[in-house]
């Protein structure tokens, strides 16, 4: 009877997991497939599923299509400054409002708290008008400036921060350590998980960005790749999905490169502090 | 201690922007300089695509910037269109900024207005030309006809007018205009020994005629559209009555908007109407065309070219003029193009305009390459135009439907009022609620909300 009930446990197991691994990966399959199709094939129903001959002239297509090169560069100068930036600032911030007990200490994590909450359609006039009086709409700052504190980073930076024992400071301290020395030798490495965690959300949400990108620039020398790929949609008439999918897959590429990377720190991080 | 950490911390973040600003600036031209200057010298750097440090290339040049909705293949018609004006003379550089869709777009042009950073030219999606207009953001063009008398306003065709006047003001030109249109896959209708239908009663015929049942299921329908407010919109008109009222008071139909709700449900009922789900319906229904899971398809004149090239081996394609009820009548779609008023290059920008309205690469060959719909006398009668019809004649009925065109749904106040059509639409098509209640309702908040915008 016990055996049967964990064979029973086993196959729901096996099959949850097989059911929500489709769910998620299914629709990049159909990406990568439709990338590689006719027009023809995309069109047709029953849908394809396996192109008869891969059309790699897809991806030629979809990145001549445009300034391709400069919408490249631009995503990753931004996402890279922005994460970057966030590093020093969150990690200071993180740090001081763990460990340290100041005046004002639950004011400021509260405000930051508050900017977490407010979502991007909230601010993004004021924001622009701000950056047009500034006369900085033709460079890549309005796409890094409002994202250089992570509110969200700060959080779960601190939430880990704190768990790691005053003991171990003091200890350093008493080597003479500084604070710089503390936070670099002792409170980083401790961290790898959180900040591997961070870095790969930053990265992910700021890649893949296209409302703010849309409406902070106005001019195709500082767009991204994002808006470069929208603009392979047709305004009317039948959209080219194989080109568009094409376009995707170059966009979600270095995602999954930077997810292969950082989830084995997260998952190395995790057995070393486990051991200990 | 505490003070030595914010130090360190403070130079880190400082030695970090020093080099970011290095970084970035290298991508964009002296931030120190007058923001419109740089953006003149920014997009002629962009537009001739080489790289960063050369600011001062096109020294003397205007620059005119020209923002749209035209992505992909259109896209690169209207770019096509740019280089040849580029080309044609070394004073004016036009360059052309994708902004997102035609709602995007508006909405990028809104806070631009605001932030005095609009562009010289901008696209706008015929209804929402009001809008602008009413704000005084729009330029009014009938004094620059006067500079150029080969061009008159009378030379454009009157049907695409509709929104281009504001207040006795030309506030904008059409520029990629289309209009819905029936499109037939008569093959079938030929092996059902079925006509084209030309009034609502034949398409009820031919769209019933049409059906294929299989154990209850539906292997083929009659008719299908996108849902949109722009089908059921003409069917008003063509059962009598208007979208809103002259006044602008309210809506200006009663009767015939039960009439062709009901038209609709009947068709539904049997089969004969396929609603398409709201997500997507626009491809959902081409594809079902092309794949001749239907035999008629409400759907824009914009989709000619597209359908005619991926149906060519399975069956025989036409269009034909939407059916009428009471009387022939359709909506217009598509954008028309205006100068803003802020613009401090506004000749530059009516020189190109201009150029585009009157030369064979202008204008006509984006119409001939994309299949949107020519709009003045002159490129009608282009030897161009006349070539392509006799080839095409799919594209030669959707210009004649012109003759029947009418937009009733002008008011600075539409896109709250869409919203609610759409309501009213989803409760009918989708809920099977009740149509006369429903329209009830409708009409109470479309009153409600043109008496707020007044």
């Amino acid at each position: 009877m016990a055996f049967q009930l964990r064979y029973l446990w086993r196959a729901l197991d096996f099959l949850i997991k097989a059911v929500v691994l489709i769910v998620f990966v299914f629709p990049f399959l159909w990406m990568i497939s439709t990338s590689l199709q006719t027009l023809e094939e995309t069109l047709n129903f029953p849908p394809t599923w396996i192109p008869a001959v891969p059309q790699w002239i897809n991806f030629v297509e979809a990145m001549t299509a445009g300034p391709f090169l400069t919408y490249f560069k631009n995503s990753v100068i931004i996402t890279v400054t922005i994460i970057v930036i966030q590093w020093a600032v969150m990690v200071p911030a993180a740090y001081a409002f763990a460990k340290y007990s100041f005046a004002g200490n639950k004011l400021f994590f509260s405000l930051v708290l508050l900017a977490f909450m407010i979502p991007g359609q909230v601010t993004f006039i004021p924001v622009y008008l701000m950056l047009a009086d500034w006369g900085i709409l033709n460079t890549l700052w309005p796409q890094i400036i409002p994202f250089m504190s992570n509110a969200f980073g700060i959080f779960l930076l601190r939430q880990f921060f704190m768990q790691i024992p005053q003991e171990l400071i003091e200890s350093a301290k008493l080597d003479n350590a500084n604070e710089f020395k503390i936070i670099w030798k002792i409170m980083i490495p401790m961290s790898i998980p959180a900040l591997a965690t961070i870095t790969l959300f930053s990265f992910v949400s700021h890649w893949n960005d296209y409302f703010w990108p849309l409406v902070m620039t106005d001019s195709t020398a500082v767009r991204p790749l994002t808006i470069g790929i929208a603009k392979l949609r047709e305004t009317e008439g039948i959209s080219n999905w194989h080109i568009i999918m094409a376009g995707n897959v170059v966009l979600v590429l270095p995602i999954l490169v930077v997810y292969a990377f950082a989830s084995k720190q997260i998952v190395k991080a995790f057995v070393y502090s486990g051991i200990k | 201690m505490k003070r030595k950490f914010t130090a360190i911390t403070l130079s880190l973040v400082l030695m970090m922007f020093t080099v970011l600003m290095a970084a970035c600036g290298g991508n964009s031209s002296n931030q120190s300089e007058q923001s419109s200057q740089q953006q003149n010298e920014q997009s002629s750097q962009q537009s001739s695509n080489t790289s960063s440090n050369n600011s001062s290339g096109s020294s003397g040049k205007v620059t005119v910037q020209f923002w749209h909705s035209l992505g992909g293949k259109n896209g690169e018609y209207l770019d096509k269109v740019l280089k040849a004006f580029n080309e044609s003379q070394d004073k004016i550089e036009v360059v052309g900024t994708y902004q997102g869709s035609y709602a995007e777009a508006v909405t990028k042009l809104q806070q631009a207005v605001a932030a005095n950073t609009a562009p010289d030219i901008a696209m706008l999606e015929r209804a929402y030309v009001q809008m602008f207009a009413e704000a005084d953001a729009l330029e009014d063009l009938t004094p620059y006809f006067d500079k150029t008398p080969d061009l008159k306003v009378d030379d454009f065709v009157p049907g695409l007018m509709g929104h281009s006047k504001f207040n006795n003001k030309l506030v904008a030109l059409p520029f990629n205009r289309s209009t819905p249109i029936m499109h037939v896959n008569k093959t079938l209708l030929d092996q059902l020994g079925l006509q084209v239908p030309k009034t609502w009663e034949d398409l009820k015929k031919v769209a019933n005629a049409l059906v294929v049942k299989e154990n209850g299921e539906y292997k083929r329908y009659g008719l299908t559209m996108p849902y949109d407010t722009w089908y059921p919109m003409a069917m008003i008109t063509q059962a009598g009555g208007k979208f809103f009222n002259d006044e602008g008071t309210s809506v200006g139909f009663d009767s015939e908007g039960v009439k062709m709700f009901q038209f609709l449900k009947d068709l539904q009922s049997t089969g004969a109407l396929y609603y398409p789900p709201s997500q997507d319906s626009a491809n959902i229904v081409r594809q079902m065309f092309i794949n001749q899971k239907v035999g008629l398809l409400f759907e824009s004149t914009g989709v000619i070219g597209s359908i005619a090239t991926n149906t060519k081996d399975k069956f025989e394609y036409v269009t034909a003029f939407l059916p009428a009820d009471q009387k022939h009548a359709n909506p217009t779609g598509g954008a028309n193009i205006a100068i803003m008023a802020s613009s401090k290059n506004k000749d530059a920008a009516w020189e190109f305009i201009h150029w585009a309205m009157t030369n064979p690469k202008g204008s006509l060959q984006f119409i001939l390459d994309s299949g949107y719909l020519p709009y003045t006398k002159q490129m009608v009668e282009s030897k161009e135009i006349q070539d392509l019809w006799a080839k095409e004649p799919n594209r030669k009925v959707a210009y004649e439907q012109l003759q029947y065109a009418i937009d009733t749904n002008k008011h600075t106040a539409w896109p709250q009022v869409e919203q609610e059509f759409f309501s009213a639409i989803q409760a009918i098509m989708y809920d099977n609620k009740d149509i006369k209640s429903t329209l009830d309702t409708f009409k109470k908040e479309t009153e409600r909300i043109l008496a707020e915008s007044k």
